[in-house]
């Protein structure tokens, strides 16, 4: 039940901080940043415990919830649910952070948005029931959407209605999608399932299962985002709160990935491998957009938003060109993008509390009065365009080097994405910190260091040794070209052999 | 007729006779409270005869009525919509020295009527309780004089009831004269024996004539043009009574004429319903954008979700119906019990004297603020309308969409999809408009009977969106006991 206890220290966290801040102003935030360091012990000593068990899909509960349908309250976790629990735990820490001065109206509810959201991020990673994946993946929206609708900017009820309606509409197709496969269980077996591991041995009929994968895919594609559905993307980060982008860009956008690789590649690995090219596509077309349309912006919060597009472009290309280093490739810029967009968008807070503008033509000369702040923004926009040495040189690399042996004109296309980032990145120092100074500011704080060395020494580090984040892939395991798999068949161990130690734990 | 099939219809024996005693009250001592208290207390003994009416389910009572399960489950459904209206219609009627006896009267007569027609297997039986709940609605609806809202309200709700009865009626003579019966589960079978094609023809054009008679009353497009009118003229209980006992109750018709007439087998007719299912979802959702008053809104809403509840009616084979009985009434339950809130709190913050209630939802800015309980409350509710998971809302569309999935029914489904997401729009901005931050409205106070209702709705709403099974096994047992 470990997982479970993570879900609710930060669930029950969040209602604590809520009353803690209504008794005395100020506990909240402590309240928040102490239940996140707590859930990140749990998971630490659970990970200390099980360390090599993470290879393989580790059941942890598996409780009937709703018996009509037979559904359970099914937890499990292995490396990509771990990793990515970690990132968003560690994000979690920088975004109370973040807030710590930013929020002043309503204190206490903020924090149990926030801390809620989270909880629900977590939820996501760990469900193995298909529809208790569905719960979290929309629990996590509510208290989002209203992190963006109460503490957001100027035109936050437009953004946070679009961005509800778009993931609610899209994830409501998956929800068919996901009733589809129980049914298709009930046909074959004479039983409900909403169970993951039974549905990953279902045999579908092409038709169904294309059909079945595109419903899947159009979800996770409107969160990752990709092109023709990212349109909520640029509103909703750009009107949300620091903290808010914060969550968004760094793990709400991963839960996409997450589901893609989980989910359309795992349950449906034919149809991906049909679908793969358009996927492709998709992905070129969205590195090289976001990168054009970042280079447009002149806010801030707005550029780095279709950053992010391209940047999570370059995943969808490497998850569907089934190639085992693209994969990895994927699994770095994961991690890479989350810290660097967080990096970034929390400068993009620290700007605003300082300008209250995120206009990139009233910043300019920066440089001479915060020195600190201009060379994090700096070093972070080099981690974003991919600067090597840092993370996301690692993972992008490796995604171009993967892919290029299947899809090779797409990967030529990507690399001009590359160096548009570098133009749109060296564009956005440029604006705000350089040129003559038409702004005075004060330089960073104490917090504001933490948070930024924090980010970047991790950038740093992991991208030294981005081995130990791949040490916990290793070669055989759970090879996204399932697709392929008629090849290599023999190289693979089956990813599905799960080891059930809920009796225990 | 045996005991049991007197245990059958005890319910609406209680109510009859709470009737007549009501009217013997009102010579004997005029009490506005009284009569209050006892039409409350009347409705919950008939609901309580439950224990009484489970032996007796599957039974034909009389010609005229059939229980099974499912109409239990609808009964109960309609008691508890109508203690809810007895109960807070008190506070919002007192504003003088006035006695409303006759509102009480009405609402007894309502219920009575409600509760006949969901049990009737009788085209005779329909339609009397069928006017009973109308004409007795109509004095309802009508019912504070002094505002001419509510007035034209009346007059609309009359002219348009009438001719839908009369459209409903001239169904039933068509069907009769095919069939030469009644009796719901006679008329498919006489249907399978008639080769002759005029005959059939008949047959269809009376089905089609009284589903267009039911839908009107449950205001499904094209036939929901008084909704919104009659909503907003009405007194707040009333739309309450409207929205939650009236619209159950001529669902359970539907259905219940629809499974046992096996009409689903008829292709026309599942065209007919497929496209007012279609029209009603999108229809109710486009108009509700632009709605600046709540109880206009919560009537195109119920258009909706109207149009949500027809996707149960496609089943392709007689073994899907299980589930849509199920659904059916898992969906009428969660529907009734987010309006029931919503009303509530609007009730609540109205008086009849007051030129019109306080509907607008404006109002309601910055509510969250100054009482976090209500302002939940109602946010629980309205997520649940749109159908987001925690809430009971979100079970009743899983349900449907089980249901439609089921059956294949993949263009209602994406009408479905694409309705909720049309009304995730005006829900979300009530809900944002909660959160504003400019207190411009004083607290609306609330007495802790209504405080109580409303805290109680929204934590049944939560515990069924977060643990169904507390109910869903209820609502199988009601639905599995069906006449199939």
């Amino acid at each position: 039940m470990i997982l479970t206890q993570m879900v609710l220290v930060l669930f029950v966290g969040g209602i604590l901080a809520w009353a803690g801040e209504n008794h005395r102003p100020n506990m909240g935030r402590w309240i928040s940043l102490m239940a996140i360091i707590f859930a990140f012990a749990l998971l630490l000593d659970f990970a200390h415990s099980n360390n090599e068990l993470f290879h393989q899909y580790l059941t942890i509960a598996n409780i009937p919830w709703i018996t009509t349908f037979n559904i359970h309250y099914a937890t499990g976790i292995d490396s990509l649910s771990f990793i990515l629990i970690a990132l968003t735990l560690l994000l979690g820490v920088i975004c109370v952070l973040v807030s710590w001065q930013e929020i002043t109206d309503n204190t206490g509810f903020y924090y149990f948005n926030l801390m809620a959201s989270i909880a629900g991020i977590v939820g996501v990673f760990i469900a193995t029931d298909l529809f208790l994946f569905f719960f979290f993946w929309e629990a996590m929206l509510l208290p989002m959407t209203a992190l963006i609708a109460i503490w957001g900017h100027e035109n936050r009820h437009y953004a946070a209605i679009k961005f509800f309606i778009f993931t609610q509409v899209s994830s409501l197709l998956m929800l068919i999608a996901i009733i589809s496969l129980a049914l298709i269980h009930h046909q074959q077996t004479g039983s409900y399932s909403f169970d993951y591991f039974a549905l990953k041995q279902m045999l579908l009929s092409a038709d169904v299962e294309f059909y079945l994968m595109l419903a899947f895919f159009i979800a996770f594609a409107v969160k990752l985002p990709s092109f023709p559905v990212h349109t909520w993307l640029p509103d909703a980060h750009t009107q949300a709160p620091t903290a808010g982008s914060v969550l968004l860009a760094g793990v709400l956008l991963k839960t996409g990935a997450y589901g893609l690789i989980r989910f359309v590649l795992e349950l449906f690995p034919k149809a991906s491998a049909e679908f793969a090219n358009v996927a492709v596509l998709l992905g070129v077309i969205s590195i090289l957009y976001g990168a054009k349309m970042a280079f447009a912006q002149t806010d801030f919060k707005r550029l780095v938003a279709y950053s992010s597009i391209s940047h999570m472009g370059f995943v969808m290309l490497a998850l569907f060109s089934f190639q085992q280093i693209a994969y990895h490739g994927a699994l770095l810029t994961i991690v890479a993008h989350g810290l660097s967009s967080a990096a970034l968008f929390s400068m993009a807070g620290m700007l605003y509390s300082r300008l209250h503008s995120r206009d990139l033509s009233q910043m300019g000369g920066m440089f001479s009065s915060a020195p600190r702040m201009g060379g994090m923004l700096l070093a972070f926009v080099a981690a974003a365009f991919g600067l090597p040495g840092l993370l996301n040189f690692v993972g992008e690399f490796m995604i171009l080097t993967g892919s290029f042996k299947v899809y090779p004109t797409s990967v030529i296309f990507a690399a001009i994405g590359l160096v548009g980032s570098a133009i749109y990145g060296m564009y956005l120092f440029q604006q705000s910190f350089q040129g003559p100074s038409k702004q005075v500011i004060v330089d960073l704080s104490k917090r504001e260091i933490i948070i930024c060395l924090s980010l970047l020494a991790l950038l740093i580090s992991l991208g030294l040794f981005p081995e130990t984040l791949l040490m916990h892939f290793p070669e055989q395991y759970r090879v996204a070209a399932n697709a392929t798999a008629t090849a290599t068949a023999s190289a693979l161990v089956p990813a599905d052999s799960v080891i059930n130690l809920g009796a225990n734990l | 007729m045996s005991s049991l099939e007197l245990f059958a219809i005890a319910p609406q024996l209680i109510l009859s006779l709470a009737i007549v005693l009501q009217l013997l009250l009102i010579a004997v001592k005029r009490s506005t409270a009284l009569i209050q208290y006892f039409t409350a207390i009347s409705i919950v003994i008939a609901a309580g005869a439950t224990p009484l009416v489970l032996p007796a389910v599957n039974t034909q009572s009389t010609i005229l009525f059939y229980l099974d399960g499912f109409s239990i489950g609808v009964n109960l459904l309609i008691f508890l919509s109508a203690v809810i209206v007895c109960l807070i219609s008190g506070r919002y009627l007192a504003i003088s020295q006035e006695v409303h006896d006759e509102y009480y009267v009405l609402l007894l007569l309502v219920v009575l009527g409600a509760s006949l027609v969901s049990i009737a297997n009788h085209f005779a039986s329909v339609f009397l309780g069928l006017e009973l709940l109308s004409i007795a609605l109509i004095g309802m609806v009508g019912y504070l004089r002094s505002r001419t809202q509510s007035l034209e309200a009346g007059f609309k709700y009359l002219i348009l009831s009438a001719t839908a009865s009369s459209v409903l009626l001239f169904g039933m003579a068509m069907i009769y004269g095919f069939s030469g019966d009644m009796h719901f589960n006679y008329v498919s079978l006489s249907y399978t024996g008639a080769v002759n094609e005029q005959m059939r023809l008949l047959f269809s054009a009376g089905s089609v004539l009284l589903i267009a008679g039911i839908a009107f009353k449950l205001s499904l497009v094209p036939f929901h043009f008084w909704t919104p009118d009659v909503y907003q003229g009405a007194p707040a209980p009333v739309s309450m009574l409207l929205a939650t006992v009236s619209k159950t109750a001529m669902f359970a018709v539907l259905v219940k004429f629809w499974f046992f007439a096996q009409l689903y087998a008829n292709e026309q007719l599942m065209l007919i319903i497929t496209v007012i299912a279609f029209a009603s979802m999108l229809v109710g959702n486009l108009l509700a954008l632009q709605q600046t008053n709540i109880k206009r809104l919560l009537a195109y809403s119920s258009i909706a979700h109207m149009g949500y509840l027809l996707v149960t009616l496609k089943v392709l084979a007689a073994s899907s119906t299980q589930l849509a009985w199920e659904s059916a009434l898992f969906y009428l339950l969660t529907y009734c019990l987010a309006n029931l809130l919503i009303f509530t709190f609007i009730c609540q913050t109205s008086k009849a004297n007051a030129g019109v209630d306080n509907d607008d939802w404006q109002h309601w800015r910055g509510l969250f603020w100054q009482s976090p309980v209500q302002a939940s409350a109602l946010i629980f509710a309205l997520l649940s309308l749109a159908g987001i998971p925690l809430t009971a809302g979100f079970i009743g569309k899983f349900y449907l969409l089980t249901t439609a999935v089921d059956n294949g029914s993949w263009r209602l489904l994406a009408s479905l999809v694409a309705g909720s997401g049309i009304g995730l729009y005006y829900y979300l901005r009530i809900i944002f408009v909660m959160f504003a931050n400019a207190n411009v409205q004083q607290a609306l106070p609330l007495t802790r009977l209504s405080q109580a209702l409303i805290v109680s709705l929204s934590l049944l709403i939560l515990v069924f969106g977060i643990l169904p099974d507390i109910i869903s096994a209820e609502v199988r047992l009601f639905a599995l006991s069906n006449f199939g």
